[in-house]
């Protein structure tokens, strides 16, 4: 692994959370030389996971979200607005859309993902195209519009959705319906009580759940939006809300000779290095090995912080913290929710307290009879403790 | 558990009663709702008690639920640690420190007096 040499141009590219702590990361590591980041979006680095709550209510500002701290900035030079067209091996660098070449001694990939849409149709005047939640302008459109008596149809089961269901119902949408592609959403992932408890929460409020079956397309006319199910049936709707998940926003990489995977994500090993060296990769356009093989989850806000960190002490020639058990967390309503640990790989799940129509609801995932993970509504303190001790009995592990 | 709030008559005169310091348990926050914004009270493994602002500076969450180690609070929902000792904080997602108050025990009662300093509240977060 090629080490920056400290005075070195560390050139990151994409200005989200991945990039931020990688910066941060290289420079608490001692890193004295240059640092570029160069991010698509017009605006300060920010912070997405009040896109679909606090902000898209009107609760927090832009300013509120911004990652790097005004009181302490980074020594980093930001150059914001800029689409990056092309990575290049010999000599290391990446080449931007205005044609400029930025030369590095190391490149960090940390471009995010892109919201995925369904096909649509459009006949003319059509009601406007649906809205996606990934960046703060989608999230500013949405937040531009009043919902008050339109129907809102949200498509997709995760956590996006169901945090724009549940921000659309308290912002007075007439109706709010889920198109969640199961029955009870997140219990294909999370099991069954916990996929019954969200959907209880969001019944309680109003908000109504279309078929089992996926979304599959949406047909826009000037009366309005039809969404169609993979069973054939149909939702119509005033406002529609894609939130059916993320592809790595990697296009730019298409013709280098990185490694990607079949949905277009930077394959790495789990340093953050790529197949190039002098390359990395962190957050949510990589793939890392342990995420290959199903052991870590891709797309968390944790994941992305940790693998910068990993990156950063790559980079520099630092020791790299050991990545914590995966973590989640998600607000709807007054609802706090928390996972940690390899829920993925569960085998059986115990309801220890709570049931699933109080919000309190503490379940916990075993695989071979051993927890593996935990995951509560409103039990704050049960899964950071559980995420604490877990992360001590690695330490003793890796010690030992 | 009774949380009285009141104007106690004590050695400070600023002083509230906010607890008793068997409502404590070691290494763990309770939270004061009765004051506003609420605060935390923790009582560490060594047995010395301390009162913070209970509301994570990041995003609405009690720091009372948080994790109590070598004299700082880490927030249930993120890794950013709060001194017990200074309110400071050590790393994102939160920027700003929380507010320490003054804590004396006395008669088995955990008196606090209230910095008169600005909370540094969440974005979206009021004082009610």
């Amino acid at each position: 692994m090629k080490v920056l040499a400290r005075e070195g141009h560390l050139l990151i590219v994409g200005a989200g959370l991945a990039g931020y702590h990688t910066a941060r990361g290289a420079r608490l590591n001692g890193h004295t030389g240059p640092i570029t980041i160069l991010g698509a979006e017009n605006r300060p680095a920010y912070d997405r996971p009040a896109l679909s709550k606090a902000y898209l209510t009107g609760a927090v500002s832009e300013s509120d979200l911004a990652l790097d701290d005004p009181d302490q900035p980074l020594d980093v030079r930001w150059v914001a607005g800029l689409h990056v067209a092309g990575l290049s091996e010999h000599p290391l660098g990446v080449l931007t859309s205005d044609g400029e070449f930025w030369a590095a001694d190391a490149v960090v990939i940390a471009t995010g993902a892109a919201a995925r849409t369904l096909p649509e149709t459009n006949p003319g005047d059509a009601a406007g195209r649906p809205y996606v939640l990934r960046t703060m302008d989608d999230a500013l459109a949405l937040r531009d519009i009043c919902l008050e008596g339109l129907e809102v149809a949200v498509l997709g089961g995760g956590f996006l959705a169901l945090e724009a269901a549940a921000t659309c119902t308290q912002r007075g949408a007439s109706s709010v319906i889920v198109a969640a592609g199961e029955e009870f959403p997140g219990a294909r992932r999370l099991s069954l009580p916990v996929g019954q408890a969200l959907r209880a929460a969001h019944e309680a409020h109003g908000v109504g759940f279309a078929s089992s079956a996926r979304a599959v397309s949406v047909t826009s006319t000037a009366a309005g939006h039809t969404v169609h199910l993979g069973d054939g049936s149909a939702v119509a709707a005033d406002i529609v809300i894609c939130a059916c998940g993320a592809a790595p926003a990697t296009s730019w990489l298409a013709g280098s000779a990185l490694r990607l995977s079949p949905t277009g994500a930077v394959l790495c090993d789990d340093f953050g290095a790529t197949s190039i060296p002098g390359v990395w990769a962190a957050g949510d356009c990589s793939e890392w090995q342990s995420q290959s093989k199903g052991l870590r989850p891709v797309g968390h806000w944790q994941e992305a912080v940790e693998q910068a960190a990993v990156v950063a002490a790559g980079i520099t020639g630092a020791e790299p913290q050991p990545m914590q058990e995966p973590y989640f967390w998600s607000d709807q309503y007054d609802l706090m929710l928390q996972g940690a640990g390899a829920i993925a790989s569960a085998d059986e799940v115990r309801i220890i307290s709570g049931s699933v129509t109080t919000g309190d609801l503490l379940v916990s995932y075993l695989r071979e009879g051993t927890e593996i993970g935990i995951l509560g509504f409103n039990r704050l303190r049960e899964v950071k403790r559980w995420r604490k001790q877990h992360q001590r009995k690695k330490a003793a592990v890796l010690a030992a | 558990m009774v949380m009285l709030v009141r104007w106690a008559v004590t050695s400070t005169d600023m002083s509230l009663k906010v607890c008793s310091i068997d409502d404590l348990r070691p290494g763990e926050g309770l939270r004061i709702d009765s004051i506003n914004p609420p605060i935390a009270v923790f009582l560490t493994e060594d047995g010395e008690v301390y009162a913070i602002d209970d509301t994570c500076t990041h995003q609405d969450a009690s720091l009372s639920a948080g994790w109590v180690e070598d004299c700082r609070v880490e927030c249930p929902l993120h890794e950013s640690t709060f001194s017990l000792v200074t309110g400071q904080v050590d790393q994102p997602p939160a920027k700003k420190g929380v507010r320490t108050h003054q804590v004396h025990v006395s008669g088995g009662a955990v008196y606090v007096e209230l910095s008169t300093a600005a909370p540094n509240l969440p974005p979206g977060v009021i004082v009610a």
